[in-house]
């Protein structure tokens, strides 16, 4: 790979701007669609980008008694891992720009930096409601991410390799022979954007914004656009290994906005889970049908 | 954590569609403690409407609240009509009735839509907002305005029944009743929100006794407690109503109880239309009312709506004090939040379904220590000053 491809890779297609304008494009859509499912009329095409420029273009006020440089840094952090996650992705249905063996593991670690980002600002900002959001959105992870792992491991042990671009291109429509695993991943994708009904870390009548209540600004629209990016790399990660991997750009577009459209009506029909409900659901059903998926994974193997 | 951690909600805070300042303290998510300060909200109404005629009042009382304007206008024409000797003909007052239960609809519909939100159930919220809209084009057609009807007068109403109104409100309640039925279906079978509702906020009747709480809060715990049952006034003597009550006492129970009794206004909606009585609108009122006092009771949607009126012969209120049902309800989140977590807050205080504004009455103020109040004496002395350096 040249120097120019490396910086095309990383700038402009997969890893920058493509994936900028795609995720925010899918929020778009996530927003249109549950608007429209509640009988409203929604947002504008441009709104996710427009509120974006608006949050670049304002001034960020950093509270007393905050570390400024964790608390301008850590978004970029958050952003950065995302994007970088990208890179080991078949965005658009076409091959990753890198891979190694190995690199889903990678990948799922710098999809979670996202969370843990989020969960270090809010203890950061010296506010209650932040620190609040903060506990909840480590309390979360601590929930969902082990069945939400487990849960994209299945494909690799199917595909007997840890390298993402392999697993996708076995080419196996896994939601038919995993669907358990295949549920807990779109579940677990929800908890990881903190989308309803697992939006109690942000759950505005409670404590505000959650961790980000302080978050105005630059730092504001960084975390957005993180978020966004890994709406994109969640569903891409997910089509890949379950509905029969991403072969060209309209194979792309089809299988994921399939996935998003079950993940705006999920997001439609549930109310909001207490965080206590959220982690023992978790705990309770989740990480037990994985094992109970895993169990048959192992015996479908050794058999 | 050992030690105290405070949550603050307001008096800005995004639960709260008014301001009200809560304290809450936790250990974890969990509620040790709660505290609670209003009067963000006074406007002095109550000194206002000494100032003005009987007719003017009206207007200004009607304004306490927003979304239960009817009943204050109500509760005072009766009043003063009982003060004067005047009672109002049986046509005037069965439209009375028939606004404060149009009001009531949506009045319930509203809370359904906030509490859903609480929840964060959006969904529902969004759907019941658009049903309420329904209610909401019936009362302006009738009224001609959407909240602040303006329907009452000293001595009767303004606006009459036509055919045509009688058919569209006839519509709005069959439409209305269909959806109620599904939204009450909802709420019982939906795990997601029977989950946030169910065994959350249990009141038991002796709490709900010992605490006064008012209407559906106090009717969800198995204490009956109606006007327009205990002491009907304007037309439900004529039209009675049969109180819904349940014993669970939670959260879900408000629920039930709220939507439940809406079938009960539908019923008695299209029993008014059926069988209005006909003749005048208004009768004659003078304009100076009796000396002497009286206290006027009704069933706000919320609760008991309490006035107290007093008359020193002239052509104003030497005394108007109100008591909105949110008071009564209030020192009930207080006790009911204990042991329970940080998100169960939003949802038990809307349970009571409060209107801070409605409820102000007095502003206590304190300095940034939260000690030094004001004396009446001390805060009236630096009013004149005040003014006096801005003539």
């Amino acid at each position: 790979m040249t120097l120019l491809q490396m910086l095309i890779a990383l700038l402009i297609f997969p890893g920058g701007l493509f994936v900028l304008v795609n995720g925010l494009a899918y929020q778009w859509a996530r927003r249109k669609l549950i608007a429209r499912l509640q009988n409203r009329i929604g947002p504008r095409w441009f709104q996710p980008l427009a509120d974006t420029i608006k949050l670049m273009a304002k001034e960020q006020i950093i509270p007393d008694g905050v570390n400024a440089l964790l608390f301008t840094g850590l978004p970029v952090l958050a952003l950065t891992g995302a994007l970088t996650a990208v890179l080991y992705l078949p965005i658009a249905g076409l091959p990753s720009s890198a891979s190694f063996p190995g690199d889903l593991i990678v990948t799922l670690y710098l999809l979670s930096l996202l969370t843990i980002c989020t969960s270090l600002v809010g203890l950061n900002s010296n506010d209650r409601f932040s620190v609040m959001g903060a506990l909840r959105t480590l309390t979360q992870l601590f929930a969902y991410e082990a069945p939400f792992m487990l849960a994209l491991l299945g494909p690799a042990v199917v595909a007997r390799s840890w390298e993402i671009s392999q697993i996708a291109s076995s080419w196996n429509w896994l939601i038919v022979t995993q669907p358990i695993g295949f549920g807990i991943a779109m579940i677990g994708l929800m908890g990881k954007l903190e989308l309803p009904p697992f939006d109690a870390p942000e759950a505005e009548t409670e404590i505000v914004a959650g961790a980000l209540t302080e978050y105005s600004g630059r730092g504001l629209a960084l975390f957005h656009l993180a978020r966004a990016v890994e709406l994109v790399a969640g569903l891409t990660l997910i089509a890949a290994f379950y509905l029969g991997g991403l072969s060209n750009p309209l194979d792309y577009l089809l299988k994921t906005l399939l996935l998003l459209v079950a993940l705006a009506s999920i997001q439609t029909l549930l109310a909001r889970l207490r965080i206590t409900q959220t982690v023992g659901g978790w705990w309770r059903y989740g990480v037990l049908l994985m094992l109970a998926q895993w169990l048959v994974i192992m015996l479908g193997r050794t058999l | 954590m050992a030690e105290k951690f405070t949550i603050p909600i307001g008096p800005q805070h995004p639960a709260l569609k008014e301001p009200g300042h809560f304290e809450f303290m936790v250990d974890g998510e969990i509620i040790t403690g709660a505290s609670v300060r209003l009067g963000y909200v006074h406007r002095g109404i109550e000194k206002a409407a000494e100032g003005r005629n009987w007719t003017q009042d009206i207007y200004l009382l009607e304004r306490i609240c927003g979304i239960c304007s009817h009943v204050h206008a109500l509760a005072f024409c009766l009043g003063v009509e009982q003060l004067a000797g005047v009672s109002a003909p049986p046509r005037a007052q069965a439209i009375r009735v028939l606004i404060a239960e149009l009001e009531r609809i949506h009045s319930h519909f509203l809370w359904l839509g906030v509490a859903a939100h609480e929840a964060g159930f959006d969904t529902l919220f969004m759907y019941a907002w658009r049903d309420r809209e329904t209610v909401m084009d019936a009362l302006e057609t009738f009224t001609g305005n959407r909240v602040n009807y303006s329907a009452n007068l000293l001595g009767g109403v303004k606006c009459d029944v036509t055919p045509g109104i009688a058919s569209q409100i006839y519509r709005a309640v069959d439409n209305l009743e269909e959806r109620t039925r599904h939204y009450l279906n909802v709420i019982t079978s939906d795990d997601s929100l029977a989950e946030r509702t169910r065994g959350v906020g249990v009141m038991t009747p002796e709490q709900a006794d010992q605490l006064g709480v008012m209407g559906p809060t106090a009717r969800a715990s198995g204490v009956m407690r109606d006007i327009r049952v205990v002491a009907p006034y304007a037309a439900y003597t004529d039209f009675p109503i049969q109180p819904v009550t349940e014993t669970a006492g939670d959260l879900q129970a408000r629920f039930i109880v709220r939507l439940s009794e809406l079938f009960e206004s539908y019923r008695l909606i299209r029993s008014i239309l059926d069988h209005l009585p006909a003749g005048d609108l208004k009768t004659r009122m003078p304009r100076r009312v009796k000396a002497g006092e009286t206290i006027s009771r009704v069933e706000a949607p919320r609760g008991e709506l309490f006035y107290f009126i007093r008359s020193n012969g002239t052509d104003m209120p030497d005394r108007v004090k109100v008591r909105t049902p949110t008071l009564c309800n209030l020192a009930s989140v207080l006790t009911l939040v204990i042991g329970r977590q940080i998100a169960d807050i939003p949802m038990i205080l809307v349970g009571i379904d409060p209107c801070f504004s409605c409820n102000d009455r007095a502003v206590s103020l304190v300095d940034n220590k939260g000690e030094r109040r004001w004396t009446w004496e001390a805060l009236r002395q630096y009013g004149i000053d005040y003014y006096r350096r801005w003539r």
